[in-house]
């Protein structure tokens, strides 16, 4: 079976989609009670989790969630956003379809014919999207949008330190849409407490946020039946088992961690043990015993008051250890053992073959052993003295159900994830182009910026100079040069490339020296000079032109290659894109920050309605009208319930003119949220329309579709 | 290889408590809990159409452990009754109905649920802290120079389950008991943290209740020919005690993951015995009295050791390992070689002992940490009834320990709390409103849902008669339902629920159900009223005042949900 996919479709599965998100969204929002196969009942708030549980059968639903989830495993936030944002996009979309269909419909194409032909075209409003979301998405977000960030650093010298009631602001906004309202500012407060306490001080947290977002299970701690309130911090590690032995000591203790059963065994895997006689087995009981008693006496005599192990030890071993006074605990699982190791770094013990008095070197102190009762279970709390920049500390989590417990143990787990991504440079790059025309009515003077950015090298101007003027007789020529270049993956395009392109561009101008160019252009790398080696066909057709130029990453419109119709030109066309070109890579710093409540989105609904209105192609004023008005969406609910002058209509109005007279911008919420979250949110949404636009044809088959293997791979099976 | 099967797509239920299924399903749940609640509180039959055992019962772990519900939201509700219960063993009903009335109060309210979740978080920090408090009049303080108090709260408990079957004699016996055998595991030295020692309920089906008992030390079942083996090796003094957690019943494993070989002719059960022989002469040797072991002693070895007299009991179980190790000081020997002389330990004195047609040894430690309490009832379904409230008791009494405090039972504590909350919002609402954007309208509506929640929950209490409250401290008042229109009050009543007031102070009485208009419930120095009143009903502080907190933020929980999405795979 078939179904033919349709902005349509797709708006309809979104619809649906959004209803069940939207009320769950922003800090008015509510839970939603799971329920597993095997009975069980969680309590989310978590939209990827959510999407997950619905078991969703439409095709294009199943894709939604999919690239959902991906978007999730980057920055582990913003699911329910993500739908909203995709519903407006695809309400916009099929608005505008609507209305040229309606101006269409005297050209009396048959239905079907029409249905390819839309798909065509939203193939090529994908294309549109694409290259907005790599090019120019990104150089809003470093010019425009960057003079409104705030920071989480309380200064903004080199030395990075954490500002404690920023923290808390982001991270109350964080844990408004992840925790029920009655117990989000109790648990964004016990995260805060946790993060600052696991700190040695404010700086190095990197490597904090690294450490407890891997091991953020072995950290926490969960209890049932007791209220939420009861949820604490507590120091040191508890591992969530019992001693097997526990011997009170006092002072600092000296850890060992063993890997394997201290009793030496009969036979090892493998091997065959002959018993020929009584005596025999007697006397290899009597030396296994021997040899028990001497390696515990030697940790004994080592000073050794508490051994790790994470195999479970023979009865024998327990019985030696409680006669050395040594405490035993078993069974620890990988992750424990090797985030002990990570915390104090320990190496496990090796069983030495003859137990000499030498020292023993892998031994650590902690600074108690004790046991730990929670609700009648017992743990053991270590008290692991930190070699690292993480001072150790655990949460202990409580709710009346384990559900809600889950559910704070996934946000605090989150959270984490979220703040790990805040403290990391987001890279940005786009390309401005030489031709300064189209920005010239952007707000800041990025010509002035690109030029200090891009061409740092020394005697740069007058290069800078030559190829501005080729961009003139370039504009003459091409109506309108886009930079339908994406080299993404290509570091080592600025400086010397421009270089060499600048003699390409003004070989152009004597269109004699074609051979020249193309001997310039053959240098460089090989996935280029297969675009020259392409470059017949693509003068031939300018459809093969465009997917061979889709091959090599190069993004090319319509328009472009259509102006290039006559020989000559089309033989310097790729050669004048690239000069036209410079690359700019740039980052959001890390730890760049937002006020909550939709500003993000409404700044950059701003900026794109003021390029929109500037913008001289259609297809690029359409596609960013669309963005932007998708965008209000976000803000549209999370003010819903407000009234008055805290209603969208009003925020959105005061904001705007904030804006426009240069004024500082008055945030109504509390609250932050990382701008590279919402950044990778936007791109990540972009990029799930594109792949729904590209789809024309759903196509139902009753099998798994088969991976295609490698034929190699078949051979040599 | 894995079978694929495809997933069927969950069922999305929106706005669940506007469904009708849901409220009919919460009502009936509802239902169930009321009636059980109190004294007076009608049991349930559990069983299933098969046959089989059949539970009669009113306590909350026993009816939720054996009734399935199957509606999430319920689920949510029970599951955390139950894990209140698993925590505190107490006011499992407490939590459900409160948790329920608060459910139903908001129903009819025309408000936003987050501004209701919200203030009912307000009020139940109003709640706490109150009840926290110094100034808080239904809480006594325990004194523990008497057993006054420990006595009315054990008796409260046992007589709040109508399923044990007892009369008001019989529970004064085992309240008796239940907190001898208590006072038993405390230890005699306290250092700076006290370890309390265990009480270990030993089942005696049949007997009369009366003839429960408790005794100190511990004891261990044993068949008749045991005993008649050991009655001849009568010893006075102390008794050296070895304790085994390994198996001496010559069995051999643990061989390692390679294979082992034994050549034709060698015996290794031979040798294992040879060596479980020199570990009988080493006891021997070392003037051991008593063996016990935790698994199972080989016939000969038990046959060697006899006939040194040495009383050898095996298959001791994992759960008593523990308390015997604690209690003898003997530590668990996990060897067939050598045993060190210092994991030996001692006991006072070994006897044996006889119950109905049960047969006991009975271990006496030097120092007293291990009570057993002999629970005796006139059938399985009582005695289990009767079992479980024991282990309630005995919780409790511990949790007292570690919180000395009780509140005011027999719905005085929530009739007195109501009192409160209604004083504090109608003249302090700023107070408690801060700054947190709701007006005090709502906080009236809320806290007149949240009030009334909490008087039902104390009228759940009485099931046949009318319920009242004074005027003064707001104290809870039972009246039976036929009484005549106009009457004398004083004459009608004796003594408010609790029984720390009675009716000849000079009261007012107003019915609970009506309007009310709110006052300022005094304290009435309970301390002092304590000591006074002999009879008091008290409940336990920790497990109510978490009960309070758990039930309100469930409530909550339960009136946040948007959805619910039901994985019918």
């Amino acid at each position: 079976m078939a179904a033919a996919a349709s902005v349509k479709a797709a708006l309809q599965v979104a619809e649906v989609l959004e209803s069940i998100v939207s009320n769950c969204v922003g800090p008015e929002g509510r839970q939603v009670l799971c329920t597993k196969p095997t009975g069980e009942v969680l309590l989310s708030r978590d939209g990827g989790r959510l999407l997950e549980a619905l078991h969703l059968d439409h095709p294009i639903a199943r894709m939604v969630v999919a690239c959902v989830s991906s978007h999730l495993k980057k920055s582990g936030d913003g699911a329910k956003t993500f739908i909203i944002l995709l519903c407006h996009l695809l309400r916009g979309l099929d608005a505008a379809t609507d209305k040229e269909e309606d101006s269409l419909i005297s050209e009396n194409i048959q239905t079907h014919g029409r249905h390819w032909k839309n798909c065509c075209q939203w193939k090529f409003i994908s294309q549109a999207l694409l290259s907005f979301q790599t090019q120019v998405l990104d150089y809003f977000m470093h010019q425009c949008l960057s003079r409104h960030f705030l920071s989480i650093f309380s200064s903004s010298t080199q030395e990075k330190t954490l500002c404690r009631s920023s923290v808390e602001l982001l991270l109350e906004a964080y844990f408004c849409g992840r925790v029920g309202k009655n117990n989000h500012k109790f648990i964004s407060q016990l995260m805060c407490d946790y993060l600052f306490k696991c700190m040695v001080y404010e700086s190095g947290i990197e490597e904090v946020f690294e450490l407890v977002d891997d091991c953020f299970v072995e950290l926490n701690v969960s209890v049932t039946g007791l209220p939420v309130s009861d949820s604490r911090i507590i120091a040191g590690l508890v591992l969530h088992r019992d001693f097997s032995v526990y011997c009170p000591a006092d002072g600092d203790i000296r850890v060992v961690i063993v890997t394997e059963t201290i009793q030496p065994l009969f036979s090892i895997s493998g091997s065959e043990f002959v018993l020929n006689s009584e005596a025999q087995f007697q006397a290899s009981q009597f030396w296994i015993m021997e040899r028990t008693k001497a390696i515990m006496k030697y940790l004994q005599s080592q000073n050794i008051k508490l051994l790790l192990s994470s195999v479970k030890q023979p009865d024998l071993v327990i019985y030696y250890a409680e006669l050395n006074g040594i405490s035993v605990v078993e069974c620890l699982s990988s992750e424990e053992v090797s985030l002990i190791q990570r915390i104090i770094g320990l190496s496990p013990f090796v069983l030495p073959q003859t137990c000499s008095q030498h020292e023993i070197s892998n031994t650590a102190l902690v600074k108690f052993c004790k046991p730990l009762i929670l609700k009648s279970k017992r743990y053991v709390h270590l008290g692991l003295i930190s070699t690292c920049l993480f001072i150790p500390h655990c949460v202990v989590l409580c709710g009346p159900v384990q559900g809600l417990v889950e559910q704070h143990e996934d946000a605090l787990h989150g959270a984490f994830k979220m703040l790990r991504q805040l403290f990391k440079d987001f890279d940005i790059s786009y390309m401005t182009q030489a031709n300064g025309q189209n920005y010239t009515s952007s707000p800041l003077l990025h010509k002035n910026s690109r030029e200090s950015d891009l061409l740092p090298e020394i005697g740069n101007d007058s290069m800078q100079r030559s190829y501005q003027g080729t961009v003139v007789k370039n504009e003459n020529e091409l109506t309108t040069i886009r930079t339908r270049l994406i080299v993404y993956s290509n570091p080592e395009i600025p400086g010397v490339e421009l270089e060499t392109y600048i003699p390409c561009s003004i070989s152009k101008l004597t269109p004699t020296d074609t051979y020249e160019t193309d001997y310039t252009l053959k240098c460089l790398s090989q996935n280029k000079t297969r675009v020259i080696d392409d470059r017949e066909s693509l003068i031939e057709s300018k459809f093969t032109a465009n997917s061979t130029a889709e091959n090599t990453r190069i993004g090319m419109s319509y328009e472009n290659v259509q102006v290039t119709k006559s020989v000559s030109k089309g033989n310097t066309l790729p050669v004048s894109y690239k000069s036209l070109k410079s690359y700019c890579s740039s980052s959001i710093p890390a730890g760049c920050v937002l006020p909550v409540g939709g500003n993000f989105e409404i700044l950059l609904h701003y900026y794109l309605l003021n390029y929109a209105k500037k913008c001289q192609q259609s297809e690029e004023t359409m596609v960013s009208m669309l963005i932007a008005n998708a965008l209000l969406g976000i803000p549209k609910i999370l003010y819903k319930s407000k009234k008055g002058n805290y209603s969208f209509p009003q925020i959105y109005i005061r904001t705007l003119q904030a804006l426009q007279t240069s004024q500082p911008m008055v945030s109504t919420q509390t609250g932050l949220e990382s701008v590279a979250g919402k950044y990778q949110l936007l791109t990540s949404v972009l990029q799930c329309l594109e792949k729904i636009l590209s789809i024309d044809l759903v196509i139902n088959i009753k099998r798994q579709p088969q991976k295609v293997y490698d034929q190699d791979l078949e051979d040599e099976l | 290889m894995s079978r694929l099967e495809a997933k069927k797509p969950s069922v999305c239920e929106s706005k669940p408590l506007t469904s009708e299924r849901v409220r009919a399903t919460l009502s009936v749940l509802k239902g169930i809990v009321t009636s059980c609640y109190g004294p007076s509180g009608r049991l349930k039959q559990l069983h299933n159409g098969a046959g089989g055992h059949v539970c009669t019962t009113s306590q909350s772990s026993a009816l939720l452990h054996s009734l399935s519900v199957t509606h999430p939201v319920l689920k949510i509700l029970t599951a955390s009754m139950q894990n209140h219960v698993s925590c505190f063993s107490d006011c499992g009903l407490f939590v459900a109905i409160l948790c329920c009335n608060l459910i139903e109060n908001v129903q009819g309210i025309d408000l936003a649920p987050t501004t209701i979740i919200e203030l009912n978080k307000l009020l139940l920090s109003l709640c706490t802290d109150y009840l926290k408090s110094e100034a808080c009049a239904c809480r006594i303080p325990v004194d523990f120079s008497s057993t006054q108090i420990l006595l009315c709260l054990v008796q409260s408990i046992l007589t709040s389950k109508p399923a044990c079957m007892l009369t008001r004699k019989e529970v004064d016996h085992i309240s008796a008991l239940v907190l001898r055998a208590f006072l038993l595991t405390i230890p005699e030295k306290a250092g700076d943290h006290i370890i309390l020692g265990k009480s270990i309920i030993v089942p005696l089906k049949g007997q009369r209740v009366i003839d429960s008992t408790v005794l100190p030390g511990m004891l261990i079942e044993t068949s008749e020919v045991q005993l008649i083996r050991m009655l001849p090796i009568k010893k006075s003094g102390a008794l050296k005690v070895a304790l085994f957690c390994v198996s001496l019943s010559g069995d051999f494993s643990d061989t390692g993951e390679g294979t082992l070989a034994v050549s034709y002719g060698v015996s290794l059960e031979n040798a294992v015995l040879d060596q479980l022989v020199n570990l009988g002469r080493q006891l021997v040797r070392d003037h051991i009295d008593l063996v016990m072991c935790q698994k199972v002693i080989h016939p000969s070895l038990k046959q060697f050791l006899s006939s040194h007299q040495v009383i050898a009991i095996d298959r001791i179980g994992v759960t008593l390992m523990e308390p015997l190790s604690k209690m003898t000081g003997a530590q668990p020997i996990g060897s067939l070689g050598s045993v060190s002389p210092r994991s030996y330990g001692s006991v006072k004195d070994l006897r044996s002992a006889e119950f109905g047609s049960k047969r006991f040894f009975h271990l006496i430690p030097n120092e007293v940490t291990v009570s057993s309490l002999l629970l005796c009832n006139r059938n399985d379904t009582a005695w289990d009834e009767l079992k479980l409230t024991c282990q309630t008791a005995l919780h409790v009494l511990q949790l007292t320990i570690k919180e000395p405090f009780v509140f005011l039972g027999g719905g005085c504590t929530e009739t007195h709390l109501a009192a409160y909350v209604r004083h504090k919002t109608l003249n302090e609402p700023g107070s408690i409103l801060k700054h947190d954007g709701c007006t005090q309208t709502e906080l009236q509506l809320i806290a007149e849902a949240f009030c009334s929640a909490l008087e039902s929950l104390a009228g759940s209490l009485e099931h046949d008669g009318e319920i009242l409250t004074d005027r003064k401290y707001g104290h809870f008042w039972s009246v039976q339902s036929d009484s005549p229109a106009v009457v004398n009050w004083p004459d009608l009543l004796s003594r408010c629920g609790c029984g720390l007031h009675s009716s000849q102070e000079e009261l007012s009485w107003s019915f609970l159900r009506s309007t009310h208009h709110p006052f300022v419930p005094q304290n009435c120095l309970p301390c002092e009223a304590a000591n006074s009143a002999s009879d008091l009903t008290v409940d336990c502080f920790t497990a109510k005042l978490s009960g309070l907190q758990v039930a309100v933020e469930t409530a909550n929980l339960i009136l946040d949900l948007a959805y619910v999405i039901e994985d019918t795979n």
